[in-house]
């Protein structure tokens, strides 16, 4: 009898000792399944450029499996890229955007969005634009020495005219 | 005292044999997400990323040893880091960054040059370090006695008043930021170079080749989208006036060094 309740209490310490250790270090643990999971949208600023969904090729319009339209912007001292983003009107869009330097502000002038870019976290947000037309997209935050020249656009067109030509592949203006 | 009721053995080996499954579900499941992750096909501008090591690595270059290396580049970057031809770019008081990020970009092949390249081969990462902590240490301000093409002619009036406006205020229309608050003197990106001493045939080449994509190993492409944004002339007003000597402080003219 003693025994049993020895080796329960044997195993309860190893469990203890176990969780302080990953509790310590919670911090440090990086699995993508983990953060899935968790909902969490951590990502190293100063690699963006080697993999990840930042990556060059993955910025700007991308179409998901199920359908549904996904913006990614990178925003960075002084520019957001892609500096032009044509998108269809009425369709709801997830944006994701993230910063590789410091603090920006994405605002939609004319619109109530307005989307803060963190260095080492990735913002989201779900667009919907009803009325199309041409947007400035300004940087709301400042940013540094060139931030009152940060300034992209946003090209919104009627939705038959969304799946665009070759040149406009990504969601990016094309000869702007 | 009440009897405590442990599982079976045999039902206790299957609860392990399912906890074990799971935790294999999930590693496996883990380890798919990283692939799926890692597989994105897609240009990669430049294997340099500015970790902490990467700055201990390029700070520990030694001039001494950059001081022997250097003697194979005078012959076309100068003695004293000013070229003879306004085609090859001016080193002297280039930022250490900078330059260790072009050799390593030219060794990887991420930015092509027939010249720059094999040279980049025959030469390590330590001697990457090495020759910019070297070249980073000359004087900003170029001798006129000394067989230089820098500072070059004066660009028309026009080009003038075109150029200094971006450089100094950039197009906020456009959505184009001002030069100088990547390339100094105002501010400076992680790894970008000073261009206030730079060549303009130098400069309107890489600009021209950024705009075209045939230089492409900016990280996070901001010189590939600015440079699509100006139009050619815009692009020769910059590379005159920088090539002129224009953008230079008042207090660099007498050899002060521009950081």
């Amino acid at each position: 009898m003693s025994r049993r309740v020895h080796q329960v209490g044997f195993f309860a310490a190893v469990i203890l000792i176990v969780l302080v250790i990953v509790g310590a270090r919670y911090q440090e643990i990086d699995l993508p399944l983990l953060r899935s999971l968790q909902g969490h949208n951590r990502i190293d600023p100063l690699s963006l450029h080697l993999s990840g969904e930042f990556v060059e090729g993955n910025l700007g319009v991308k179409q998901d499996a199920d359908g549904s339209l996904t913006l990614r912007i990178l925003a960075q001292q002084y520019l957001f890229i892609p500096h032009c983003v044509v998108l269809p009107a009425g369709v709801p869009v997830h944006l994701r955007i993230t910063s590789a330097d410091a603090v920006h502000v994405l605002a939609v002038t004319g619109t109530d969005y307005k989307v803060t870019a963190v260095p080492g976290a990735v913002s989201e947000a779900s667009m919907e634009f009803t009325r199309p037309g041409e947007y400035d997209m300004p940087c709301h935050e400042f940013c540094g020495a060139g931030h009152y020249a940060m300034r992209s656009r946003l090209v919104v067109v009627p939705r038959d005219q969304f799946p665009m030509t070759e040149a406009e592949e990504g969601g990016r203006c094309a000869a702007r | 005292m009440p009897r405590v009721d442990l599982p079976g053995k045999k039902f206790r080996w299957r609860f392990l044999a399912a906890i074990a499954a799971s935790l294999f579900a999930a590693l496996a499941a883990n380890a798919l997400l990283q692939q799926i992750q890692a597989s994105q096909p897609s240009h990669i501008p430049s294997n340099i990323s500015w970790t902490d090591q990467t700055l201990k690595t390029v700070s520990a270059g030694n001039a001494l040893r950059g001081l022997l290396l250097a003697k194979r580049c005078e012959h076309c970057h100068g003695a004293e880091g000013f070229s003879q031809s306004p085609v090859t770019p001016n080193l002297a008081a280039m930022d250490k960054f900078a330059i260790w990020k072009q050799m390593e970009d030219f060794r990887d092949r991420k930015r092509s040059s027939l010249v720059m390249q094999p040279i980049a081969a025959s030469l390590n990462g330590r001697d990457y370090a090495d020759l910019a902590v070297y070249y980073s240490m000359f004087p900003a301000y170029p001798d006129p006695q000394d067989d230089r093409s820098f500072p070059q002619k004066l660009p028309e009036s026009a080009e003038i008043t075109t150029a200094a406006r971006l450089i100094k205020s950039g197009d906020g229309l456009r959505g184009i930021p001002p030069c100088q608050a990547c390339h100094g003197p105002v501010a400076y990106r992680m790894g970008a170079p000073s261009l206030t001493m730079q060549n303009s045939d130098y400069i309107f080449a890489q600009l021209q080749a950024f705009a075209a994509g045939t230089r492409a190993n900016d990280v996070n492409m901001p010189m590939r989208t600015i440079a699509g944004l100006l139009t050619a002339d815009e692009r020769r007003a910059l590379a005159g006036y920088y090539g002129s000597g224009s953008a230079l402080l008042p207090g660099q003219a007498d050899g002060s060094q521009p950081r």
